[in-house]
Order: C-alpha cells, then structure tokens, then sequence
C-alpha cells in the first residue's frame, strides 16, 4: 500500500472510531466538560477540544485498552489541562474530597426534593474540587465501578473503592435525603 | 452500557441531566483540527515575529552606537533574548497537548503537566530573567559613566533599581508558584504511596 494509501487508511479508522465514540459517549462528555468548566461558552469551546483531542488521539488508538477507557482518560487529561490553564489565568484553589466535607453549606440540614437544586448543588461542589477526585467522582456518577476508575486514572481499585466509598458517605451527608441517595 | 451497577439517585440525577447534544460531524472535526493546527502555526509565528523585531531594533542600536561597552551590552542583550525566545519556542512545543493522550493515565498526565510548569516556575531564572543580566548590567556601567553630573546618574540608579526591582519580583512569585505545585505534586504522590 502507497504512503497516502496507508494514511488514507488510518485517518478512516480515526473517523469510524471518532463517529463511534461521540455517538455513544457524546452526553457523558458533555457532563464531564460541565463538571471542569462553569462558564457556557468557555465550557462550549473545552468541550470543541475534547472532541479534536478524541479524534486525533484515535490515530495512536491501538486497542490495548476499551474504547471507553481511552475516551475517558483523553477527555479527563485535555479538561485537566484545562483546569491547570484556567486555575494559573484566575488563580482560584481548588480543594480535595476531605476539605468537601468541612465546607459551608447554606442549605445543610434540609432536604434537596428538587432535582435541579440538587444538580446545581452537587456540579457546584464538583467544579471546586481538584482535578483527580474530581476524576473519580465523575466516573463515579457516570457508573463505572472502582476497577473501571482505576483504568482510567493509573489508581488501584481498591484505592478507588475507598475514595467511592467517601465519595457516597460526603454526598449523603451533604444532600442529606434521608437515605434516599445512596440506596 | 455505561453503568455497571444499580444506579442510586445523586448518579441518576447526574446522568439524566439535560445536555445540549452538541454533535460535530467528522468533516467539522477535520475543519477545527486544521484551524487549531493553524492557531498553532500563527501562535508560533507570531513569537518569532516578536523576537525577530525585539533583535531587529537592539541590532540597530548595536550599529548605532560607538564606544565598546554599549556595543557589548547590546550584543549581549541580543544573544540573551535569542535564548529566551529559543526556551519559550521549545516550551511551547511541549505545550502543546500530545494527540496521543489516551495512552497515559490521568494520574501520570496531571503530575506530568505540574511537574513541568513547576520546573518552568523554578527555573525562571535560568531561563527568563539571568540572560538579560549580563546585557542590563553593562549597559548600566555604560550609561554611568556617560552620565555628566549627579543627577544622570542618579535618574540611571533610579530606573535599572526599577528594573532590578520588577526581576526580583517575578523571579519571587515564580518561585511561590512553584511551591504551591510542589504541594500538589506532594498530594499526588501521597496517594500513589498510599495505594
């Protein structure tokens, strides 16, 4: 096969793989690219560079490990160079799992019935934590179990099991439904 | 196919979030992916076009001046700018986020990525403020001693203390920076030991 052919062949694959990925994880992406960034058109342009950096990625796609794990750990490592680029530009600190806990909260102790209070609440605490728990909040909220985290960020599952099982005991607290959340 | 075990109510309020369903067809991502390499291209450009000028016009002073210690100074203002704009070309192709990012865990890319502008931060001296010194410090003797009274030299004192001032200061918040991503570096660390 000629140069061009073999490029024309792999930038195909790249294509087929690109369609396949932002078909099926198209809204996890978009919900990853809300949870890094706030503001919408910064957040559209993050989520334009998840994207580019999905597609060009699939041309190194070698299929040692899922499809999924790859689209996770592309679009988590662009969004973090993200948030290292936005925290230097407004230099804001951002806070680990155990400082979640300790932070004030205005509607502690009551019941969050309302679902969008609730998800503007948990993206609020989200969009302030650091880029690694924040990784494995978000897989967690996406489903994945501890082993699938742990692929993803370089992590032990069972590290990762423990940071789960802290993730649900902080939420629970902090949302404060009488159970209902971790059911 | 994206859960793997019964969902409780915080992961079904996440996942039934509403989105916008932004989708780029594969022509479109071809089109961005060149217009991005592009930006790149001009980003660059425009560097070298600022160095390019930046030696341009300390060339011409270089030529224009007389006496041995000015031209000196120049030359060696010239040669420290060359090296920085050197550094910033080779950082900025670090930069530049590697398309094969997939490969990497996101706990090695993040440290990777502190790691590296941690070094920068620390090493701003080497890199960004001490080639200019050599330059700024003969071009101070020289306006020095072509100062006719007190009073040139105390205006020549008064502006490099100026610029002493400014290089010190960056040189401090580049080194408080750099400790701050010690610090994360360090939690990250902390939890790969931990593991």
């Amino acid at each position: 096969m000629s140069e061009a052919g073999a490029k024309a062949a792999v930038r195909s694959a790249q294509d087929e793989l690109y369609q396949e990925a932002a078909g099926t994880y198209g809204p996890a992406l978009e919900r990853l690219a809300h949870a890094y960034e706030a503001d919408p058109d910064i957040r559209r342009d993050l989520l334009q560079e998840i994207h580019i950096a999905l597609w060009r990625s699939f041309a190194s796609f070698d299929g040692r490990c899922s499809l999924r794990t790859w689209i996770y750990r592309v679009a988590h490592n662009a969004a973090t160079s993200h948030v290292i680029r936005q925290r230097r530009a407004k230099g804001q600190g951002l806070i680990g799992l155990e400082e979640m806990e300790n932070l004030p909260d205005a509607t502690s102790g009551q019941e969050t019935a309302d679902r969008n209070q609730a998800l503007a609440r948990l993206m609020e605490l989200i969009q302030r934590l650091k880029p690694l728990d924040r990784q494995v909040i978000l897989s967690y909220l996406e489903g994945l179990d501890a082993a699938s985290i742990g692929e993803i960020t370089g992590l032990s599952a069972r590290y990762v099991s423990t940071k789960i099982y802290r993730i649900k005991e902080i939420l629970t607290r902090r949302f404060n439904a009488g159970g209902r959340h971790d059911e | 196919m994206m859960n793997e075990s019964p969902k409780n109510n915080l992961q079904e309020i996440w996942q039934c979030q509403p989105v916008e369903g932004i989708k780029m067809s594969v022509e479109e991502i071809h089109g961005r992916a060149t217009k991005f390499e592009k930006k790149i291209w001009w980003r660059n450009f425009r560097e070298y076009a600022a160095g390019a000028i930046a030696i341009v016009v300390l060339g011409f002073s270089f030529a224009s001046s007389h006496d041995v210690l000015s031209r000196t100074a120049f030359a060696l203002l010239i040669a420290g700018m060359a090296y920085v704009f050197y550094q910033l070309h080779r950082q900025g192709q670090a930069k530049n986020v590697p398309a094969a990012m997939g490969l990497e865990y996101s706990l090695h890319f993040y440290r990777n990525e502190l790691e590296r502008q941690r070094d920068l931060a620390a090493s701003v001296w080497t890199w960004y403020l001490g080639p200019f010194v050599p330059g700024l410090l003969i071009s101070m003797i020289a306006a020095m001693l072509h100062a006719t009274h007190l009073r040139h030299v105390a205006a020549v004192a008064f502006w490099y203390a100026l610029i002493a001032a400014f290089f010190i200061f960056a040189w401090r918040l580049n080194v408080r920076a750099a400790r701050c991503l010690q610090r994360m570096i360090d939690d990250l660390q902390a939890a790969e030991s931990s593991q």
